[in-house]
């Protein structure tokens, strides 16, 4: 399929600090493209680039094949860091605002108010909402003119756990009306459960992108003893192909197996040097620490 | 443009400061025009001679001319919110090119001057008809062009308002920059300078719009000083406005918003 957005080297300096080098990525159209990493990685600026509000030090972008011009940012609803509105207008008020900005009928407004739950409150002022209404009013705005592309940079901000989930269920239904969606976050979590792709950036840098199953599901750990000594089992275990690691650690051998491999072919293959295991354990990492270990690659 | 005009008007409609500012300066204007004709000179009141067509509309878009920091300071608030409220970089996210952001508030740089220079005209006849009742018809709009030049000075004013302000991007730094500049700094350079040259200055040559009807005693005062007329003033005071239209485009082209 063909891809929603592509970034190719962007780069992008304040001052000595690089925000942003090199970063390549692409998000295939249906997806639910997830850019995670800690504050400050680059996220809010990736976006803030391809939403043409930064300038970029170098690289270059194309939304739906093309360069970004009043046309294609027509099919693009985005929510930017915050919410941005006039303080002194009502909800409904600042929709009309955003509606005339895109060139898109009013007629939407009071459907969008009704999706995020802001419709009761259509007529109070910006300034009295708390931080979860506002966000959802950005939401609102971003959805007003039915885009073929959501950016959500941390949607769910400031909303309470039950804003949380409304908003992540939103996102899947947004989702399967065949809309994509790219949604920047700090929360592993909230990329593993909503995200199909996703990319993992560090310090302006990115660390690994693909569909979230292949990279989440990578580099299973299996424990073994038993059988020989340790020695023998690590000795063995090095000379296997699939085993990207094998260590020694608290009297087991901790292996690192290839992808796509798993427990059983560890077993086939000690039995087929003589050794019968008397222990094989499977750990899949948990989530936190191979997003840890993700991150923390190449920082030495 | 139009629909950049009414995109400029939903934010202005329910936006207290904005109608502050303006009763503020309609006001002022009144409280300035009927003070100045009530002064005693001579034992006489200065409004028998102030208040007559067609002298009164020199007289009146003069002494008008010394308010117009109010409106230029409206214009400053008005695009230094734009960034407080980051509704810039959201309209720019939403469509918006960066001329767009210029034009929109240029639309309502011009919209200002008109309402104030309606106000001005409506002002000037009610005075006149006032205090002068005899004199009509025919003389009454003579000499009312001084209006359109006091139009034309009022967007020079707030465009130069308008780019000091996406320069700055903070309303107290804004508003003093521009008070500096208009009141302090340029003066300072004139004084440096040869008239012949200084005439075309921003804050001279936007002065000189409007016709100081004291001149003749000033320069008897003062020694004679080089002055456009108005209507020679008009060429380099739109040739401004354009380059702050400009510099304001260059600065949201080139910055991050």
């Amino acid at each position: 399929m063909a891809d929603i957005l592509n970034i190719q080297g962007l780069s992008k300096r304040y001052g000595s600090v690089q925000a942003l080098d090199q970063l390549s990525i692409s998000v295939p159209q249906g997806s639910i493209y997830g850019l995670l990493g800690p504050n400050g990685s680059g996220k809010t600026t990736t976006l803030g680039i391809v939403l043409d509000v930064l300038n970029a030090t170098g690289g270059s972008f194309q939304w739906f094949g093309q360069p970004l011009s009043k046309s294609t940012k027509r099919r693009i609803g985005a929510l930017l860091e915050t919410p941005n509105f006039y303080p002194y207008l009502t909800g409904e008020e600042n929709l009309r605002i955003t509606a005339d900005v895109k060139r898109i009928d009013h007629s939407r407004i009071p459907a969008v108010l009704e999706t995020v739950g802001l419709a009761g409150r259509k007529h109070s002022k910006f300034k009295g909402y708390s931080l979860g209404m506002k966000q959802r009013l950005a939401i609102a705005a971003a959805l007003l003119g039915d885009p073929e592309v959501l950016v959500l940079d941390e949607p769910t901000n400031g909303l309470d756990p039950e804003g949380i989930a409304e908003v992540r269920q939103l996102i899947l239904d947004i989702s399967a009306q065949g809309k994509t969606i790219i949604l920047a976050s700090h929360l592993l979590d909230e990329v593993e459960k909503v995200c199909t792709h996703m990319a993992v950036l560090r310090s302006g840098k990115l660390k690994v992108q693909g569909p979230v199953s292949s990279i989440m599901a990578t580099n299973d750990l299996v424990f073994i003893n038993g059988g020989a000594p340790l020695e023998q089992l690590l000795q063995v275990a090095r000379t296997l192909p699939f085993v990207s690691d094998a260590r020694a650690v608290h009297q087991q051998i901790q292996l690192t197996l290839h992808p796509n491999t798993d427990g059983s072919a560890v077993n086939r293959a000690f039995f087929a040097q003589g050794i019968a295991l008397g222990q094989l354990v499977v750990r899949k990492k948990s989530l936190e620490s191979q997003f840890m270990e993700i991150i923390k690659a190449d920082q030495v | 443009m139009t629909s950049l005009f009414r995109i400029e008007l939903r934010k202005l409609l329910t936006y207290s400061t904005f109608w502050i500012l303006l009763a503020l300066q309609c006001s002022l204007l009144f409280i300035f025009f009927y003070a100045r004709g009530h002064v005693q000179v001579n034992g006489q009141m200065a409004g028998a001679t102030l208040y007559q067509f067609p002298k009164l509309w020199m007289h009146l878009t003069y002494v008008s001319s010394f308010l117009n920091l109010i409106p230029a300071i409206l214009i400053i608030i008005l695009v230094t919110d734009e960034y407080t409220f980051r509704t810039l970089r959201q309209q720019v996210i939403d469509g918006f090119s960066r001329a767009n952001l210029v034009q929109g508030k240029y639309a309502v740089v011009l919209l200002v001057a008109v309402l104030l220079s309606l106000y001005l005209l409506l002002l000037g006849l009610g005075f006149g008809l006032y205090f002068s009742p005899s004199s009509g018809g025919g003389s009454m709009f003579t000499e009312a062009q001084s209006i359109l030049y006091y139009l034309v000075q009022l967007v020079g004013y707030m465009s130069m308002a308008m780019l000091v302000a996406f320069l700055l991007r903070k309303t107290g730094l804004a508003i003093l920059a521009f008070m500096a500049y208009s009141l302090i700094i340029e003066r300072l350079i004139q004084w440096q300078m040869p008239d012949s040259i200084d005439k075309y200055f921003p804050m001279k040559a936007m002065g000189a719009l409007v016709q100081n009807p004291h001149k003749e005693l000033e320069q008897m005062v003062l020694g004679a000083s080089d002055f456009l007329t108005p209507l020679q003033a008009t060429v380099p005071v739109v040739l401004y406005v354009s380059l702050f239209c400009f510099l304001s485009y260059q600065i949201l082209r080139m910055r991050d918003l």
